[in-house]
């Protein structure tokens, strides 16, 4: 496992300042400016204090059930419309070990898998295939949205495999995640941009081959870590490998350590990169801060993704 | 021939039931008519991104009676990814210029916002574009409108059907919102200007990436219903290097060498539109926006500055938009 040590006096001071952004009710807003409670940041915040000694995990945590909709989902911040939404699959993993929350996390999986992209609908998987085709992608092979009633998107499909690959059996109602972890896997490859790697979800659009992104790559090889020898995996790890010592901008770097150390690269240079980042303190974006820290502790990220090592 | 009670009571339901039906096909989308009687815009030559621009923007902007003083004015680029090569982003040396041009107008602060819709780091569409150093440099603080605190906001227009949206605080609390759209045609829209500029303030968080519950609510009603909530008091459009063909991201640079500033977001994409070689009536956003946003007609322009002409030769549209080349 090629993981690193990194200075730990860098990330003892990054877990410092994501302890004092914690807000009252337990929760971390998405800027430092903002004191609205997230759950995107107060999920990544909650995976990388697990076990350090700061912050007050126990407070993020019951805030996160506080939070859960009656649903089973869990909204983008609390007094979100209650539909639900893509940080579901996040918060299913944040409270992953929690004896407490283990009802609460079973709610959230059964409506992950009542969750699925519009074209997994016989309308528009048709209207998909004759009508509308100026995006290129098989509508039979589905994931999950960021939100109801739209379509399956690469980001909202990784992390839901990630979250339902977690699980440790398939009974009690969950015979189908199976199916569904392998249909979302089958759209992720079916998303992958020509040239390698993936964006947001359009691989081609109007006969032009569009461009992959870092964190979305990254994202999806986390998703993927099991499919190592599938050959759109193999092009996206060599494009996220070609990128990432280029990228100037901790966020995707971060993802981009995580994602390359979860298919067994070597990332001690880019590790080193992203803890001589000057200022990663002031790092106004709360989930950004918090993902330096997680890459910066590859080894526990990665469990608490549930990544194999 | 005479009409019995009957026949009245008759006639009235029907009349009703008609109105039931047809009504709603009838009635304004929006909820008032904020066109002003006339509006202003100015066409800026300008060739090549410089530190001039600071004169020139400054010097556009004399042309108009806007008061900043002790304003918050909010500057909203248009920032989407970054390809090298592509004119896909408003140039930061645009943005600082504007931002200097009002601060020496007075404002009490000036910021930069923006919520990019296709690359989630937003931080590496900043740094890769240029943006992150200049802002850095000019001490200009950068809001990202994907992660703001959202407030719920009721929208003033009911193209898309959708009640409400969350929208970022930053945006809502602006005393004046500068867009500051890069001049690009669009594959969905046909263009993307101040007006589909908008799209950035629907922040990414909620809505994700993209922001596709505007494409499946229509991406021009969602652009009505957006600007109509979100008012822009006046726009600078990037024009120096626009973008033609595919658009907005895997078009081709086109040189245009043109600032437009305009003190409505209408008569700023109508005078784009022309300055493209398109016909803004057939350019539906535009056109319908001209009903209750502001005014796209010639007689209800004031032009100042560069006369528009319309190019030897109008921007490349992928096939579906042909329609909108005026000649």
């Amino acid at each position: 496992m090629p993981t690193v040590a990194t200075d730990p006096i860098v990330l003892s001071a990054l877990l410092a300042e994501l302890a004092l952004r914690q807000l009252p009710c337990g929760g971390w807003a998405a800027l430092a400016s903002s004191s609205q409670p997230a759950i995107e940041p107060t999920c990544y915040s909650a995976l990388v204090l697990g076990s350090a000694p700061v912050g007050n995990i126990e407070r993020a945590q019951q805030f996160l059930l506080r939070t859960q909709n009656p649903n089973g989902s869990w909204p983008v911040f609390p007094e979100d419309d209650k539909e639900g939404g893509w940080v579901t699959s996040l918060a299913v993993m944040a409270l992953r070990d929690l004896a407490w929350a283990i009802p609460a996390r079973m709610q959230g999986i059964h409506w992950l898998l009542s969750f699925a992209g519009r074209e997994s609908n016989w309308f528009w998987k048709w209207k998909f295939r004759t009508a509308d085709r100026h995006v290129r992608f098989d509508p039979d092979k589905y994931g999950w949205p960021w939100f109801p009633d739209t379509v399956s998107w690469v980001v909202p499909t990784a992390f839901s495999i990630l979250a339902l690959d977690q699980i440790p059996c398939a009974c009690d109602g969950l015979e189908h995640v199976a199916s569904r972890i392998d249909c979302g896997i089958q759209m992720l490859f079916d998303r992958a941009c020509p040239g390698g790697g993936w964006n947001a979800g359009n691989g081609v659009v109007y006969g032009t081959a569009l461009a992959p992104h870092a964190d979305d790559t990254a994202i999806a090889l986390l998703a993927l870590n099991d499919r190592v020898q599938h050959p759109v995996v193999q092009s996206g790890v060599q494009y996220l490998e070609r990128v990432a010592p280029t990228l100037s901008a901790p966020s995707s770097l971060a993802w981009a350590i995580l994602a390359l150390a979860a298919h067994g690269r070597p990332i001690a240079p880019l590790s080193n990169s992203l803890a001589a980042f000057p200022d990663l303190s002031s790092i106004e974006d709360t989930s950004t801060l918090a993902l330096v820290c997680l890459a910066l502790d590859q080894q526990r990220a990665l469990e608490a993704f549930g990544v194999a090592l | 021939m005479s009409l019995t009670r009957r026949d009245f009571l008759a006639g009235s339901a029907a009349l009703a039931a008609g109105a039931t039906v047809t009504a709603p096909f009838l009635l304004p989308k929006y909820h008032s008519d904020q066109r002003r009687k006339r509006s202003r815009v100015a066409v800026l030559d300008s060739q090549r991104y410089s530190q001039q621009l600071d004169q020139i923007v400054f010097s556009g902007l004399r042309l108009f009676p806007i008061d900043v003083r002790g304003k918050t004015v909010v500057l909203k680029p248009n920032l989407v990814d970054y390809i090298p090569g592509n004119a896909i982003n408003t140039h930061p040396l645009l943005v600082l210029a504007a931002a200097e041009s009002f601060r020496r107008l007075g404002a009490k602060s000036v910021l930069v916002a923006e919520g990019p819709g296709h690359q989630r780091d937003t931080q590496l569409v900043l740094s890769q574009s240029g943006n992150a150093q200049a802002l850095r440099d000019e001490r200009i603080r950068f809001v990202d409108l994907n992660r703001d605190q959202l407030i719920r906001t009721p929208l003033r227009a009911s193209y898309t059907g959708i009640k409400d949206l969350w929208l970022p605080r930053t945006v809502l609390e602006a005393d004046f919102l500068v867009s500051m759209p890069k001049i690009k045609t669009h594959h969905w829209s046909g263009v993307t200007l101040s007006l589909k500029n908008m799209f950035g303030v629907v922040p990414g968080a909620r809505y994700g990436w993209p922001k596709n519950i505007l494409h499946w609510k229509g991406i021009q009603e969602s652009i009505l219903d957006l600007c109509a909530t979100v008012p822009i008091h006046f726009v600078i459009a990037d024009g120096i290097v626009a973008m033609e063909g595919n658009g907005p991201l895997n078009g081709t640079p086109r040189p245009m060498g043109k600032i437009v500033l305009a003190d409505d977001p209408v008569a700023a994409d109508a005078t784009c539109a022309r300055l493209m070689g398109f016909e803004p009536d057939r350019i539906v956003h535009i056109r319908e926006g001209s009903r209750f946003l502001g005014n796209s007609a010639l007689e209800r322009l004031d032009q100042v500055g560069e006369t528009v002409n319309a190019p030897a030769t109008p921007f490349g549209v992928v096939p579906e938009f042909e329609h909108l080349r005026s000649f």
